[in-house]
């Protein structure tokens, strides 16, 4: 009994005792590893303040001025040439719609085939906001497809880009 | 063991082979008995003793291993950023876009220890192939071998410490140094200035770093804009050279926030070759050029700026209820007080509105005004203005203007129209500023605000001052001394000033400073300019006129075409309705202006 006991503690002591050096000998390890890439560290932030140094001094407005009359000759934009904001942009006019045919789906655009096959569900769990109505229309009812799904003529920006969001 | 065996051996039935049952070994009552419980209880403590140190040491393992946070981890963290590079001695400066304007570069110095190198005419050699600019025989009397240290070069780029480097020569080393680096150059000289060998400030913002900037871990972001800054300073050179004059000064500021967003002063200088002891001692002519290019003419020359007080002139007028823009003043005589004279420049000989007075710069009227609204008031306004004490400029100096300690009737007048004060460039235009922006003066200040927030202000006209104030502005940049200042869609208003320079008592005629201060757009104004030429010649383009109109006029507005895309300020149509609305002056409708 006694030797037994001897034995199982002498290797606990030993298991325990090779653990302890392996876990001290690769967290060494690992701490150099670390203190290397620090000191790697610093010399390529060292460098990079060098380049970025480099980099202002290479685009110094003047420099950048010269190169441009030697290579591009861009000038400055004049008033003429800002003076409207995006805001003022008229959108292009919106065709007047085929008329309306009798015949079934001959004559519907390749456009409106897609919009009709699109599920409606995806349109109807958008929130409501989202949806230029048009869109919906032809999502919703699908049958309605004689007529080209006509989209009104966006008034601003923000419903162009929400026509197109909701084409999507 | 002593214990001694009692067995119950007495039984005589007791089978041969029958042991008793072992039990423990039976002490002995006595002394024995009594140090063996000593013993025991001895044991106990030493046991419960150890127990509970045992207990300690686990518990603390179990915090430092197993609980995050605490001092020990914090003390672990501490050691390993302990090898992260220590932050130079000076912070980095950079605009308002984060471009470099100066920052810290490693650079490495070559030093040898001569009695190592075992050739020396070789690597004398070697050494003057990678580093151009020294001589084989420079280097080679450098080595001396009676000395253990010598520098060989200062400073090396990366290039050349690589070439040294590769080498190989023994007895040669690199010590590391510190060395600051401006790329714009001469760009912002005067706002950024320049450090000295010491590697301390010597002027501007790196001055002021050393004095007031506490954290120098993170860069000093400034408010200027380095493609503002290239285009005044581009102009202003363009404006030397037109009329050969002796320098120049421009500053913009964001009105809303006195932010400076460009501030050039010329001649100027190369903060990456600043101004050594050994340079100024060379000649006197050559340390009198120096001093030239390090006066920073915005922040602490002082100008009697002439005419472009009137703006503040006659913002006091109308602030205080001393005129209205319908008020008529009389300009058609000259007026003799003491031993001068007050005439006016574009005379008009009948008497004037306080627009036609703006707009003619009359000084006559404007002396009138002055003297109408009395010395006090003046004073009042000047000092609510911030034109009687240093500009409150953070990270610069600034110079202290001068005015009259007594207030005369005579002082009064030539005030009105700049003269007989004297203040900077810069506290000119918070003064304007604040004129412009509805009536809140705003500390000038260098350093970037966080977009979006109003920093505090005083109020120090009333809105609809500022908006009368605005108009009379427009008026003279459309049909006034400024129409050369005017840039087509940014709505540009301001007012010109010719002054005579006081050069030894007196006024001499030929030596002219020509200021102009404006804004744009004078329907919201965003930023206001001063522009300011010294001892500006006519040319032929300008039929030998050296005034502000013809000389800093048209370059204010080359710039403010130039600058206004980058500012994002839009343009805008000047002659629809609702803008010739907003900026006409009623009491000028319908009546023929003349021209000046």
């Amino acid at each position: 009994m006694i030797r037994l006991g001897t034995i199982f503690w002498a290797a606990v002591v030993g298991v325990l005792g090779f653990a302890t050096f392996a876990v001290t000998y690769s967290v060494q390890g690992l701490e150099d590893d670390l203190l290397r890439v620090r000191k790697q560290t610093v010399v390529e932030q060292q460098e990079m303040r060098t380049l970025e140094a480099e980099w202002t001094y290479l685009t110094q407005p003047g420099r950048l001025e010269e190169l441009n009359q030697r290579f591009l000759s861009l000038a400055s934009i004049s008033p003429q040439q800002l003076s409207r904001t995006i805001a003022d942009i008229p959108m292009r006019p919106i065709e007047p719609p085929p008329p309306a045919v009798a015949a079934v789906d001959t004559t519907v655009p390749a456009a409106v085939a897609r919009e009709v096959k699109r599920p409606a569900e995806t349109a109807a769990t958008r929130p409501a906001a989202e949806r230029p109505p048009e869109t919906e229309t032809v999502a919703v009812k699908p049958a309605v497809a004689r007529a080209p799904a006509k989209a009104a003529a966006p008034r601003s920006l923000d419903e162009l880009f929400a026509q197109v969001a909701g084409e999507r | 063991m002593l214990a001694a065996q009692r067995l119950d051996d007495d039984n005589p039935c007791r089978p041969r082979h029958f042991k008793p049952p072992p039990c423990a070994p039976v002490v002995p009552e006595g002394p024995a008995t009594q140090l063996i419980d000593a013993c025991r209880s001895r044991l106990a403590v030493v046991a419960f003793v150890l127990t509970v140190l045992f207990g300690v040491v686990a518990l603390r393992d179990a915090d430092v291993v197993l609980l995050p946070g605490g001092a020990a981890e914090a003390s672990a963290i501490h050691r390993m950023h302990l090898v992260a590079p220590p932050p130079p001695s000076r912070p980095d400066i950079v605009d308002r876009n984060g471009a470099l304007l100066a920052t810290t570069l490693q650079s490495p110095s070559l030093y040898a220890d001569p009695k190592e190198i075992l050739d020396r005419a070789a690597a004398a050699k070697a050494i003057a192939a990678s580093l151009p600019g020294l001589s084989v025989a420079e280097i080679y009397s450098r080595l001396n071998p009676a000395k253990s240290f010598v520098w060989v070069k200062r400073h090396l780029t990366p290039a050349e410490q690589y070439d040294v480097n590769r080498l190989g020569i023994p007895g040669l080393d690199f010590q590391p140094e510190e060395r600051r680096f401006y790329p714009f150059g001469d760009l912002a000289a005067h706002v950024v200035g320049y450090c000295g060998i010491d590697n301390r400030g010597s002027a501007g913002v790196e001055r002021g770093i050393d004095d007031k900037v506490q954290d120098k871990s993170r860069p000093v972001q400034l408010s200027l804009d380095a493609r503002v800054q290239f285009v005044v300073h581009d102009e202003l050179k363009r404006v030397i050279s037109d009329f050969s004059a002796k320098g120049a000064a421009g500053i913009v500021m964001d009105v809303r926030t006195g932010e400076i967003i460009a501030l050039v002063s010329l001649p100027d200088f190369d903060p990456n070759k600043p101004f050594s002891q050994a340079e100024f001692a060379k000649s006197a002519n050559r340390l009198a050029n120096a001093d030239k290019a390090i006066f920073n003419k915005i922040t602490v020359g002082d100008y009697e700026i002439g005419s472009v007080f009137k703006i503040f002139n006659t913002a006091m007028a109308l602030d205080s209820g001393v005129a209205t823009m319908t008020k008529t003043y009389d300009a058609s005589h000259p007026i003799h007080i003491g031993r001068f004279t007050i005439e006016d420049y574009h005379g008009k000989h009948r008497w004037l509105s306080v627009p036609e007075i703006f707009m003619y710069s009359s000084n006559i009227g404007s002396a009138r005004m002055a003297v109408e609204a009395g010395a006090a008031r003046q004073r009042d306004y000047l000092a609510r203005f911030g034109l009687l004490k240093p500009a409150p400029l953070d990270l610069d100096k600034v110079s202290t203007p001068h005015f009259p300690s007594v207030w005369h009737e005579v002082n009064v007048m030539t005030i009105a129209f700049g003269h007989g004060i004297s203040v900077s460039p810069l506290q000119a235009i918070t003064g304007v500023a604040a004129v412009v922006n509805g009536g809140i003066l705003h500390r000038p200040t260098l350093l970037k605000q966080a977009p979006g927030t109003a920093p505090p202000g005083v109020r120090v006209i009333s809105a609809k001052t500022s908006e009368q104030m605005r108009k009379l502005m427009r008026l003279v940049v459309e049909y006034g001394t400024a129409t050369k200042a005017a840039a087509p869609g940014y709505v540009v208003g301001g007012k010109t000033g010719t002054a005579e320079k006081a050069l030894g008592g007196h006024y001499a005629e030929k030596k002219l400073l020509s200021t102009f201060i404006g804004a744009f757009p004078m329907n919201d104004p965003k930023y206001a300019l001063l522009m300011m030429v010294d001892e500006p010649h006519g040319n032929k383009q300008t039929y030998g006129y050296a005034t502000a109109g013809w000389t800093v006029a048209p370059a204010t507005s080359r710039i403010i075409q130039r600058i206004a895309p980058i500012l994002g300020v839009p343009p805008v149509d000047e002659n629809s309705p609702q803008l010739v609305q907003a900026l006409t002056i009623q009491s000028l409708q319908g009546k023929k202006i003349e021209s000046y």
